[in-house]
């Protein structure tokens, strides 16, 4: 059975389309990952499926229930863990683990027991009779993390759960993310960073202004972009020179910043030594080489003409926030 | 982290009704928080309707003279006033706080849980109704401190059957405007909608003595029959004639407000 | 320089809506409930001779504006110090006290604005001002200048704290004031110990100098005696802010 399935979603404010159309699906016990820039419809996305947002086009089913038509049975068999953490300072972590086990409906035993258990699972034990307030970015997660398993859901809704946390918070949230999939929970996903939905998506939908581009594993993306490229960092001024010889080896691609030369290379790290010796015949200097294999970002350049890590750089624009 | 373990089987759910109830309990045991946790969040509440029911007593006392007031003393005549301020500015606050979780995403918190919209409110509302409950009594201990005259076992009750009452409305009121605007920024709105309901009323004098314009305007305000309620036990005799019209006064402000407040929430998704 | 500054703080002012109407509508809804519930005790033995409890009423609303406008000047000005605006101005060649009396200009005519506001309720309500139009540029001048004074004290406050929470947290304080005094009732009618607070509140000179010319016409010793008023208030600004604003510049 499909744990999500989703046909033609849309979600309009006022003349803004923020999701346009969109068609996915999400096996039962995949780790579904969404991944786009911001303001791309992944958080509009998310909320039409959660029963947040009503959508104003096509439909959507979630644990298999029509998001619309069965809201509260979604709400019964969805957890949620969105992108602003939303705690109430004043209360602890064990309060606030009680009362959403009370919101799920848990009787009052078993939500003190899913609170100890949850609490310990996520490494909080220490913290959990000290106010949220006083917790860190990288606890409060964890915290909301939890909260979100309280009533263990078949399928869990994580909204971009790294997003400002340190590495080391990061890669925790990781492998609670993949040690509650190999218990059997669908994760879906979103996030605007590729190497998180590389180590954890079995599948990944690629979004970019309201419409998904791409879809697949990471691995069957990457291979259908083909071949790996050498990025050259070079000296000032000689970009456009460098650019004219290696388009002679193979295939340029768009550049990052005005100071590298991407050029796509059939034969991998044997193309490397022609590449070298053709900058150097011509006499341009090279600071930096390296071979890189296709990623996420180079598929998403592939399909709409623009990086998703410069995308970000470039337009900090937030989707429309729901009236 | 350790490895997760294998999760116990899904705990037998309890019927609804005593679902409904928990999280109701468990909504104003969160609200109750502010109040133990940050006491110095309960002075505006507390200080407001006190500085006004001193203020009105010692600038207006002399009322009393005029011809048409059922009691001699002004401090027993306005204190129920007072304390239904008190509830108006505890349920709007209700309001504000609901529009701060919302600005905060609580809110999402509980419209992503599988409970009822209506308990959801009533959570809030029951927790301000709770609360309406200190403003007056500090009041009312006041009150009788310089003097108001004790309404009676039975006055008393309907008094502060009717404070909770109206802070309950009151909490309708803010909770309906911060579930449309979404924001705090409608919190004045709030705060002034229920204090011109409460003082459009025979507040200041009795009902003869108003302003023509006044006197209309309170036989048509709801909060008429409820303060005149609330104060029948401190100017007089309590009357199941005085005080029907009260209950249903409020009932019915209730209703209307709460099925406003109801139909925001249940619009939260549009 | 204090003209400019002056400008930015009318224009703050007047730009806000929402921070103008409190100081417009809250007192003016009072007033409609005031005049509605109490107008019958013009009718007391010993209240003054009077068109209407809207007449002896205008003057108490002018001040409870004026004040309000006080308190807001002094949040706008807090939120300027919070924001490091003022920390701007320290550090440029103007004297520092321009800086102050920049900011007052925008709750000087706010206090001219409220006293406009009144005057017109006051007329379309068909209530007259017994002085004429010198009794009413005079009562406009004695609140503007009323305005000036308790902005003095709210600046002083703003530049203590620092924060605007803190002026905001004052306004119970306007309330008390308030009462405490004859804005909203003739002082022989008020009771005990009210009346013999309201005998030696400022306010209550100020308010009786505003309301004369409305309700009797210009007395030149209700006129000295609020304009006295007004100054012991302005000294007591002038004091508490420069005393706030050396404050300010030492500890930053």
């Amino acid at each position: 059975m499909q744990a999500i399935t989703v046909e033609g979603l849309e979600r309009a404010f006022g003349d803004v389309l923020a999701v346009q159309g969109i068609d996915l699906t999400v096996a039962e016990g995949e780790i579904y990952g969404f991944l786009g820039p911001n303001g791309a419809g992944k958080t509009t996305t998310v909320r039409m499926l959660t029963t947040l947002l009503l959508p104003t086009g096509g439909r959507a089913g979630v644990a298999g229930h029509d998001v619309v038509a069965e809201a509260r049975q979604v709400r019964a068999s969805i957890g949620v863990a969105l992108q602003e953490a939303a705690l109430d300072p004043l209360m602890t972590g064990r309060e606030l683990i009680r009362l959403q086990a009370t919101l799920q409906g848990l009787p009052p035993a078993a939500g003190r027991e899913r609170a100890d258990s949850l609490l310990e699972r996520v490494d909080l034990t220490g913290a959990a009779d000290r106010r949220v307030g006083t917790y860190s970015g990288g606890m409060k997660r964890r915290l909301d993390l939890a909260a979100a398993l309280v009533h263990e859901p078949s399928v869990l809704f994580l909204d971009e759960p790294t997003t400002g946390l340190d590495p080391v918070s990061r890669k925790t949230i990781w492998e609670e993310v993949r040690a509650l999939n190999e218990d059997g929970t669908t994760v879906f996903l979103t996030t605007q960073y590729l190497e998180e939905a590389d180590q954890l998506a079995d599948n990944v939908g690629i979004i970019d202004r309201g419409r998904i581009v791409a879809e697949g594993t990471p691995e069957s993306l990457k291979d259908e972009i083909g071949d790996p490229h050498v990025e050259l960092l070079l000296a000032e001024g000689s970009v456009a020179e460098a650019e004219r010889v290696c388009a002679e080896i193979g295939r340029l691609l768009p550049p990052k910043d005005g100071k590298r030369v991407l050029v796509e290379v059939e034969n991998g790290a044997a193309d490397i030594p022609r590449v070298v010796r053709a900058l150097d015949e011509a006499g341009i200097g090279v600071e930096s080489l390296e071979l890189v294999r296709p990623t996420l970002d180079d598929v998403f350049v592939d399909k709409t003409g623009h990086h998703l890590e410069k995308e970000e750089s470039e337009d900090g624009g937030e989707e429309p926030v729901p009236a | 982290m350790e490895a997760a373990a294998n999760p116990p089987g899904k705990a037998l759910a309890p019927p609804a009704w005593r679902a409904n109830l928990a999280t109701i309990g468990a909504l104003m045991a969160r609200a109750k928080n502010e109040l133990v946790r940050v006491p110095a969040a309960a002075i505006p509440g507390v200080l407001a309707p006190t500085i006004f029911f001193l203020g009105l007593n010692g600038v207006f006392g002399a009322l009393t003279q005029l011809q048409g007031f059922e009691t001699g003393s002004y401090e027993s005549f306005i204190v129920p006033v007072s304390m239904l301020q008190g509830a108006g500015f505890t349920g709007a606050a209700a309001g504000v706080n609901l529009a701060r979780d919302y600005e905060g995403g609580w809110v999402d918190r509980l419209l992503v849980s599988p409970a009822p919209r209506w308990v959801l409110l009533a959570g809030n509302v029951l927790a301000a109704s709770a609360r309406s409950l200190i403003p007056a009594t500090f009041v009312l201990a006041i009150a009788f401190a310089i003097g108001a005259e004790w309404p009676g076992l039975d006055g008393l009750v309907i008094c502060y059957l009717m404070v909770a009452a109206t802070a309950a409305a009151a909490a309708c009121w803010g909770s309906m405007l911060a579930l449309h605007f979404k924001s705090q920024s409608a919190a004045p709105l709030m705060q002034a909608g229920m204090m011109a309901l409460i003082l459009f009323t025979p507040a200041y004098a009795p009902l003869a003595l108003l302003q023509p314009w006044l006197e209309k305007v309170a036989n048509v305000n709801p909060l008429t029959q409820v303060l005149e309620a609330a104060r029948q036990g401190f100017v007089g005799g309590v009357t199941w004639a005085d005080t029907w019209p009260g209950l249903v006064s409020i009932a019915g402000l209730l209703l209307l407000l709460g099925s406003l407040a109801l139909r925001e929430m249940r619009r939260t998704n549009v | 320089m204090v003209g400019a500054l002056g400008a930015r703080s009318i224009r703050q002012t007047f730009r806000r809506p929402q921070l103008l109407a409190p100081i417009v509508v809250f007192p003016t809804l009072l007033l409609a409930i005031q005049t509605g519930g109490a107008g019958a005790s013009i009718e007391l033995p010993g209240f003054p001779p009077v068109h209407s409890f809207l007449q002896f009423m205008l003057a108490g609303s002018m001040m409870q504006s004026m004040m309000l406008a006080g308190n807001s000047g002094g949040i706008a000005f807090a939120v300027d110090i919070e924001m490091g605006f003022t920390d701007r101005l320290f550090a440029a060649p103007i004297p520092r006290f321009a800086i102050v009396l920049g900011r007052l200009a925008g709750t000087a005519a706010l206090g001219l604005f409220a006293a406009l506001w009144f005057l017109a309720i006051g007329l379309v309500f068909g209530t007259p001002i017994e002085g004429g139009v010198p009794g009413a540029l005079l009562a406009m001048a004695l609140v503007t200048a009323s305005a000036l004074a308790v902005g003095g004290i709210g600046a002083a406050i703003a530049l203590r704290t620092g924060s605007a929470s803190v002026v905001q947290g004052l306004f119970p304080l306007v309330l008390v004031v308030l009462f405490l005094s004859s804005a909203f009732f003739p002082l022989e009618l008020m009771i005990e110990p009210a009346k013999t607070i309201a005998e030696y509140n400022p306010l209550s000179f100020i308010v009786e100098g505003v309301r004369g010319p409305i309700i009797s016409g210009i007395d030149a010793t209700q006129t000295l005696e609020a304009v006295a008023a007004i100054a012991g208030v302005v000294a007591l600004g002038l004091v508490l802010s420069a005393r706030a604003l050396r404050h300010r510049l030492r500890v930053g």
